[in-house]
């Protein structure tokens, strides 16, 4: 799959910490102005994944490229058209909200002029500008969540790699964020994001099911389901029996 | 390399010191406090000695003894009459000597001195010491043969002493250069490491290493914010030194703040390089007392190098702050520029540059194992 406009690509993409295969064998490729999303339960290889994309790891084998440039060997040539929000909050808690965008700011050569402006608009946005003082260890968790996408926007980057963002957010703060995410997808970014929350899935364009490192099925939200309900002959599936019918799991039994 | 991210770094780094006040306060007090409870209870000046002194003789010669003694601050001079036993009163009285010169002290000590070694005749001094404190008993030895030596002329030797690199050098005086370099290197180390651990438990580590900042930008980053600490802590211990202490500086300043800059230089890269070992805060903690407790007693820092036993000194050569000491006390008690104190010299050196390298290779991992 070598698709030209891809802005994140992976072809038959292996990660092996040790003995254990953390991602195995997985090819995608995600076209611009796509929010894609990684489903699957923890320890699936989501975040590996996603960290190989931003080249913080290297493939074992297989090649990752993400805005057609080979991760990690040419990654200085996209560093600044990325952002990406680690799965930990990756905030610096004895820093105020405008330092620590004041410093994610400064290491991207961005000035202090346009770093203020730019706070201002992502503080107003993620409704933290009262909190603008407000060290980040005095923050709730999901005031940090929400700082921490700030410091993964601020540079204005055209690809955006988020590690479970919403993780631990009340459901009207997930929406919230999720407001955020399509608001983005318009003004032309592209997305990919890992989730476990399955009725996130149903807001993407596109889903990759993960399971054991590996990717058992992608599509849309309706292919997916379409695909689960020629495999159980049941009709009108929602996300999580979609994932559990996919993964061959069984129905039955009260998984939550 | 982007001056813009460096100073980034710094910032950063500056900001976060200036935040957390108890580590502030730590950072400015832990000076002052080493020098004075240093600087007050290790000052090596043995004072109030207690002596018992009594002059059977009572000449002209015996009295000058004893004035000489008197004006040794070491000593407390108590004047007694007469003694039975000299034993029985230090045990009695809690001298720690009793000093008798018996009659005839004077004539046979002129008459030994007139005569040479034809008499077998000599005065003699009869010294009860106590001997439990070898430091205290090195002290009453000495303080009866300056005593001795006092008597100038008249004595049978007359030593003629030169006294390098100026005035007399007390122990506070060689002890501020270690304190300098122990503290600017205790805290560059302690502050590095447990930043950086931070930044791995916080996964800041991740967010850096995808932007366009460098390892080098990185590392030089926080060396310019701990050479800033460090010129403020040697400030402090200078400030200290000089207004209760009133040491003696024979050498430049700039040498010294120089020097304990390029030390802390160092220890930044010595504190990386232990963040490798540590994944969460609660382990790097671990690193404090086996970079402190080297320091202090194997450095020179206390004591001198030829104290240590033969069999640990090979030791002292792998611990920094030995060549940190021998530098700063060349450049501010001796007054040399730093290469005419080789060893100290290229000891620091070599300790920046491994360190830093090694920092480097360290960060690489850090940063995923991508290279």
């Amino acid at each position: 799959m070598s698709n030209a406009t891809a802005i994140f690509q992976a072809d038959g993409v292996v990660k092996k910490f040790g003995d254990l295969r953390a991602v195995h064998n997985v090819t995608m490729a995600i076209p611009r102005g796509e929010i894609y999303g990684l489903v699957g339960p923890s320890g699936a290889g989501k975040t590996t994944l996603i960290r190989m994309l931003s080249g913080l790891a290297a493939p074992t084998s297989g090649s990752v490229k993400l805005l057609g440039s080979l991760m990690p060997i040419d990654r200085r040539v996209v560093e600044h058209r990325f952002g990406y929000m680690p799965q930990e909050r990756a905030v610096y808690r004895d820093l105020s909200i405008a330092e620590n965008l004041l410093f994610f700011g400064q290491i991207y050569g961005m000035t202090r002029s346009r770093i203020a402006e730019r706070t201002r608009e992502l503080l107003s946005l993620m409704k933290l500008s009262d909190r603008c003082k407000q060290r980040a260890d005095r923050l709730s968790g999901g005031e940090k969540q929400r700082l921490s996408l700030a410091c993964a926007l601020l540079h204005e980057p055209e690809a955006l790699l988020l590690d479970e963002p919403t993780i631990g957010l009340d459901p009207a703060l997930r929406r919230e964020f999720w407001g955020h995410f399509h608001q983005l997808n318009s003004a032309g970014r592209t997305i990919l994001l890992s989730t476990h929350y399955l009725n996130e899935a149903e807001w993407c364009d596109r889903v990759g099911l993960m399971q054991h490192g590996g990717l058992i099925a992608a599509g849309t939200p309706n292919e997916l389901k379409a695909q689960a309900a020629k495999h159980s002959g049941q009709a009108s599936l929602d996300m999580e029996e979609v994932f559990l019918i996919l993964t061959q799991e069984p129905v039955a039994g009260g998984v939550s | 390399m982007k001056l813009h991210r460096i100073s980034a770094v710094t910032e950063r780094v500056l900001r976060q010191i200036w935040h957390d006040k108890r580590v502030l306060v730590f950072m400015l007090m832990l000076p002052a406090i080493a020098m004075l409870l240093f600087g007050y209870s290790f000052s090596g000046d043995i004072t109030d000695v207690r002596i018992a002194f009594i002059d059977e003789d009572n000449t002209d010669l015996t009295e000058s003894i004893l004035e000489s003694l008197q004006q040794d601050q070491a000593f407390k001079v108590t004047v007694l009459e007469t003694v039975d036993d000299p034993e029985q009163l230090l045990l009695s009285e809690h001298y720690q000597a009793v000093i008798r010169l018996p009659d005839k002290f004077t004539s046979l000590y002129y008459a030994h001195f007139a005569m040479g070694v034809a008499t077998s005749a000599q005065g003699t001094i009869d010294l009860t010491l106590d001997e439990s404190d070898p430091q205290v008993a090195a002290t009453i030895r000495m303080g009866l043969a300056d005593a001795m030596m006092d008597l100038g002329e008249g004595g049978p030797v007359d030593i003629q002493a030169r006294e390098l690199y100026g005035v007399e050098v007390r122990f506070i005086d060689s002890f501020a250069p270690a304190i300098m370099g122990f503290v600017v290197s205790l805290i560059s180390i302690v502050l590095t490491l447990l930043s950086i651990v931070r930044e791995k438990v916080d996964g800041t580590f991740s967010r850096i290493w995808v932007s366009p900042v460098r390892r080098a930008e990185f590392i030089l980053g926080y060396v310019i914010s701990f050479g800033l600490i460090a010129l403020v802590q040697s400030l402090v211990v200078l400030t200290i030194g000089k207004t209760v202490f009133d040491i003696v500086i024979n050498g430049s300043i700039f040498w010294a703040f120089g020097c304990t800059i390029l030390f802390a230089v160092g220890s930044v890269g010595l504190g990386t390089l232990l963040s490798a070992l540590a994944q969460t805060e609660s382990q790097a903690i671990i690193f404090f007392p086996l970079v402190i407790l080297p320091s202090v007693l194997l450095s020179g820092m206390m004591w001198p190098v030829q104290a240590i036993p033969r069999l640990l000194r090979p030791l002292t050569y792998i611990v920094p702050l030995t060549y940190s000491n021998r530098l700063l006390r060349a450049v501010m008690v001796k007054g040399l520029a730093p290469w005419q104190e080789p060893v100290g010299f290229i000891g620091v050196l070599v300790f920046v540059v491994l360190t830093i390298a090694l920092a480097s290779v360290v960060l690489r991992q850090s940063a995923g194992e991508r290279e």
